[in-house]
């Protein structure tokens, strides 16, 4: 209830920097997502009963948007580019080494909740390939050993 | 003025339109797929490419305007080959499973593709695949058919105001859902179907058993559930019945429709339609022939008129008889069996008011046209929800709303809640303070136009309330009550629609004499929200115990002189008794004999106990019905009488347009008009009617209102107020209205009872709708709602059944939770046989506008005892 209540003051106060309400959404998606770990029914009804929008609306919104998570995820996402830069240096094994190491498919999620991969393409970064995001941190010139370094780090 | 040339064609218009519009109106065709006249443009499927001159790249027709000097060419190479490359790109995904999709043959797609599109695809790879989806009752979506046009989505949004479904995900994996991902949790209007160019959404209805080209005839007709009218067509092959569809841009509702007139139309095929007559006989009614049932009822009623006179014999009329039907009905029971007490349920609240505003007004004030509400400048909506009781003119709100125009509503209106500037939710029971309250304050703020000298003197003795005396009776702040004010005043042509409410009510009279000085001091048009399709019919055609054809007083020499001369019968002056003196005097035993057309009253009247009891005590009860009813399970006679879709006939709506409904289908049963008149017949007056025709005409010289009028007329599509004929100039008195006495207005409900609403809900209005399977398998159950507070303190959580008591009996139903409901209030429907909020109300008489007060029924309310 109380985590909730925090949510749907940081969603009005989104709301009332806008004109039009819906003109809110993405914002207040965001906001639901961090708060809910992903846009389940729940958190959308939650966005739709704050801002005022029809959830239909708010879930054709949230459907359409690739950084919106319409699936449980674990608790760190890890957004991986396998396009062609990033494959040339070596992307393909670090896909390898994750589903070895930390038993995570693409698209997919570790045992534990730990870890999601998805698999990204070009997240702008082909000059120091291969690159990724972690939640919202952005690391490149990976390899086989850093990489292993950087995810320690995400408990 | 605009000149173009499209396809070297010049083509002047006066309006800046699209370049699309400007080629349709010369008959040029260009293909489109999410274009949609009902919809605004959207521009996504580009078949509706054109080359313009001087633009670079093909533009979509359907998005852009003309200018002065254009020049289109619609059929060049280059747009022909884009469009078969657009096609080609649709045909990707779309399956090519056209011999089992139902949308076969009047499928957009399927026709373009014919037309222009490409013989072979180049995309090699395999199509998505969509289950399809049957979790809806009455509605089937294949998504693998969805071209992604958006004009479902366009239509909820816009055009319905339900913004139940949406396009979710994207790229080919788009498609279109409700929020749940399954069964519609919406209004079920079933517009987005209607809209649907390919089969991706369907009507479950007549799944697998339909193609346009079976079809032999089309019929055009009027729904039959409530007072709009709107127009539909029923499609038959053979002898039967295949579906009831709207046509779009046709009839008031322009192709729209609500769910009861898009999937209530199965009850005509319902198990419960009375097939044979019945007589009770050792107390079980058995089957017999037609004269026997005639020959039975006549010597009945013969026999009861010579015992005890014409005084204890009485008619009731229903609201979805045809005026023909009704005006015979009158004559017979009028001058035939000798007895004014002929009434209906329209004197329960549409009629009194009507007559309460044509006596401040004059006749015909509230024959406005539905389509006229969204060109007003304000709305305000006092007593109903619109968007339940008269689905298609609720959408006109809706529509007005989302113009911009102000919308202000007072009570419990849940389907404007998104559509509504100002709501005012009183306390319950207090509306008449915040009427009050409004009219004051527009005193100051408004002049009188003038012209009604009398009334306006009457305006000015109303003592006023102040908004602070208001906040504390009604509990709505004080500012809330301004910006209502301030709407109002700015208002200079608003629509007023009504609701039977604030009528219903203690001080009902009260409220419609405010209603009347908001209106003349607004220069208001006033709506009267209906919930029959022939209530106005009743009023027009003389179904009340005191008027004539034509709303003219039984009690003027002249009028009752010339209705004598005409019909050929002499009629009593003395009013009859109404609907609820019927009902008192049934149960006092001094009516002996009703007769009942088409009126299921045992259950569309309040306090069902006492009008069974009332009923039983009768000497003879006859009831024409086309389906079993609870009414018709207690009469002596029950003759079937045909139903809608197999009769011809007339209906009369609340804009007082008169509407032909046409013959479909044959079924079992006579007409009303026909049963009437052959009791009569037994009973030495040979009404001689051979057809339609001869009643018409005769209604057509006994009511001035209706002179001269035919059924050319009627079939038209503006046979409207006040047709050929004369409105009534007699009858404009404030003779009565009183000044009301404001003092005695200020109380309060008290807080700590709870008290029954009737929740008049979209799904079952009243009795019909639950003998269409397809209604009731969308809303199979009725339910109550209260709000949280009062659900924590009868500690019930939504799907629990609360016990619901009174003094007259009790019900059991499920719960839902409502937060916008006040806490000591619980809404109730009366829906289902038996269990409905009528079971367990009881009622005084309103003694100015004699309809029934509901208002302060006071209920117990407990959990129920767990359900098996
Ligand atoms: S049936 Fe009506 S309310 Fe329901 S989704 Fe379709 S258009 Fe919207
Ligand atoms: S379901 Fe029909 S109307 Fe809706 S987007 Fe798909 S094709 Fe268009
Ligand atoms: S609005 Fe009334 S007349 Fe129109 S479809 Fe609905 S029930 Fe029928
Ligand atoms: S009709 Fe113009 S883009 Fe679809």
């Amino acid at each position: 209830m109380n985590k909730t209540d925090g949510l749907i003051r940081d969603i009005r106060a989104i709301k009332e920097k806008y004109q039009s309400k819906r003109a809110a959404l993405l914002p207040a998606l965001y906001l639901a997502q961090r708060e809910f770990g992903w846009l389940s029914p729940e958190a959308l009804e939650f966005v739709a009963e704050a801002l005022d929008v029809p959830k239909a609306s708010i879930k054709g919104t949230a459907t359409f948007y690739a950084m919106f998570k319409n699936k449980p995820v674990g608790r760190h996402l890890i957004q991986l580019c396998t396009n062609v830069a990033c494959m040339i240096m070596g992307a393909e094994r670090l896909v390898d080494l994750l589903r070895d190491k930390y038993g995570i498919e693409p698209n997919g999620t570790s045992a534990d909740g730990r870890f999601s991969l998805v698999i990204m393409e070009c997240i702008g970064a082909c000059d120091t390939a291969p690159a990724m995001l972690i939640n919202e941190d952005f690391y490149d010139n990976l390899n086989k050993e850093n990489i292993i370094d950087i995810l320690e780090n995400y408990k | 003025m605009i000149t173009v040339t499209i396809n070297g064609k010049k083509i002047t218009l006066e309006k800046q339109v699209t370049v699309l519009e400007a080629a349709r109106s010369a008959g040029i065709k260009i293909p489109t797929l999410c274009h949609h006249e009902t919809l605004e443009a959207f521009g996504g499927c580009r078949l509706c490419l054109v080359e313009i001159e001087k633009i670079p790249k093909l533009q979509t027709s359907c998005t852009i305007y003309i200018t002065d000097g254009m020049v289109v060419h619609s059929e060049t190479e280059r747009v022909v080959n884009a469009r078969k490359a657009m096609l080609e790109f649709l045909l990707i995904n779309h399956p090519l499973d056209c011999p089992y999709c139902d949308k076969a043959g009047e499928c957009d797609l399927q026709d373009l593709a014919a037309k222009y599109g490409p013989t072979t695809g180049r995309f090699a790879e395999g199509k998505r695949t969509h289950p399809e989806s049957y979790d809806d009752p009455v509605i089937v979506r294949n998504m693998e058919r969805c071209i992604s046009c958006t004009r479902c989505v366009r239509m909820c949004d816009k055009v319905q105001g339900a913004s139940a479904i949406s396009m979710v995900n994207r790229t080919s994996k788009t498609f279109v859902e409700p929020f749940s991902g399954k069964r519609y949790d919406c209004e079920y209007c079933g517009n987005c179907l209607s809209v649907c160019p390919v089969g991706a959404i369907m009507s479950r209805m007549y799944k697998h058993k339909y193609r346009p080209w079976y079809i032999d005839k089309n019929i055009n007709t009027i729904c039959s559930y409530c007072g709009v009218g709107c127009s539909v067509t029923a499609q038959v092959k053979g002898d039967s019945l295949v579906r009831v569809v709207p046509e779009m841009g046709k009839g008031l509702n322009k192709g729209l429709l609500c769910v009861r007139g898009r999937f209530g139309y199965d009850y005509v095929n319902s198990s419960a339609r009375l097939k044979t007559p019945l007589i009770r006989r050792n107390g079980e009614l058995q089957q017999v022939t037609w004269s026997e049932a005639f020959k039975y009822a006549a010597d009945r009623l013969r026999d009861i008129k010579e015992r005890y006179g014409s005084e204890a014999i009485a008619g009731i009329a229903g609201g979805r008889c045809a005026n023909e039907d009704i005006y015979i009905f009158q004559k017979f029971i009028r001058g035939v069996l000798g007895s004014n007490n002929i009434d209906s349920i329209a004197n329960f609240s549409y009629a009194p008011a009507q007559r309460f505003f044509e006596r401040i007004f004059g006749q015909g004030v509230t024959a406005n046209s539905i389509q006229g509400i969204s060109n007003s400048d304000g709305i305000f909506v006092v007593g109903g929800d619109p968007t339940s009781i008269n689905p298609i003119l609720g959408l006109q709100i809706r529509a007005a709303y989302q113009q911009g125009i102000p919308v202000i509503t007072v009570g419990d209106t849940p389907g404007l809640k998104r559509f509504a500037t100002c709501m005012l939710k009183p306390n319950p029971f207090t509306e008449t303070a915040l009427l009050v309250s409004l009219l004051s304050e527009l005193k100051v703020k408004k002049q009188f136009l003038g012209g009604n000298s009398s009334f306006e003197r009457l305006i000015n003795n109303i003592s006023a309330l102040s908004m602070k005396e208001v906040e504390d009776i009604c509990g709505l702040p004080t500012d809330n009550i301004a910006s209502a004010v301030n709407m109002l005043s700015n208002m200079t042509n608003p629509s007023i629609v009504i609701g039977k409410d604030i009528l219903q009510r203690t001080d009902g009279h009260i409220n419609l004499l405010l209603l009347s000085a908001i209106m003349y001091l607004i220069n208001g048009r006033v709506y009267l929200l209906s919930e029959f399709p022939n209530e106005q019919g009743l009023v027009d055609m003389g179904c009340l115990p005191d008027m004539l054809p034509g709303g003219r007083p039984i009690e003027i020499e002249s009028f009752k002189k010339r209705y004598e001369e005409i019909v050929g019968l002499n009629i009593s002056s003395t009013h009859g008794l109404s609907l609820s003196g019927i009902i008192e005097n049934a149960y006092t035993g001094k009516i002996k004999a009703i007769q009942i057309i088409g009126e299921n009253v045992l259950s569309n009247i309040p306090d069902s106990n006492y009008v069974g009891k009332a009923f039983s005590n009768l000497e003879l009860l006859i009831v024409q019905d086309s389906l079993m009813t609870e009414t018709a399970g207690l009469a002596h006679v029950v003759l079937p009488s045909l139903s809608w879709l197999e009769r011809k006939g007339s209906y009369t709506n609340l804009e007082r347009r008169m509407q032909f409904m046409g013959k479909a289908v044959e079924g079992d049963g006579l007409e009303d008009w026909r049963i009437i008149s052959e009791i009569s017949k037994m009973l030495s007056f040979d009404m001689g009617y051979k057809g339609l025709e001869d009643i018409l005409s005769e209604i057509a010289r006994v009511s001035p209102l209706h002179k001269d009028i035919t059924y050319n007329d009627i079939s038209g599509d503006e046979c409207i107020w006040p047709y050929k004929g004369e409105p009534l100039r007699h009858g404009v008195s404030l003779e009565g209205m009183d000044v009301p006495d404001i003092g005695s207005l200020l109380k309060k409900p008290a807080k700590d009872r709870v008290y029954a609403v009737f929740d008049k809900e979209l799904f079952h209005p009243d009795s019909l709708s639950r003998k269409s399977a397809a209604i009731s398998s969308i809303s199979p159950e009725p339910c109550s709602r209260v709000n949280r507070a009062l659900a924590d303190r009868l500690s019930v959580s939504e799907g629990d059944y609360l016990n619901i008591s009174t003094d007259a009996g009790s019900i059991e139903m499920a719960v839902k939770i409502d937060e916008d409901i006040p806490e000591n209030v619980v809404m109730i429907p009366n829906n289902f046989e038996g269990k409905g909020i009528f079971n367990i109300m009881q009622w005084k008489l309103n003694p100015v506008l004699k309809c029934p007060v509901l208002d302060g029924n006071e209920v117990k309310l407990k959990k129920a005892e767990a359900r098996s």
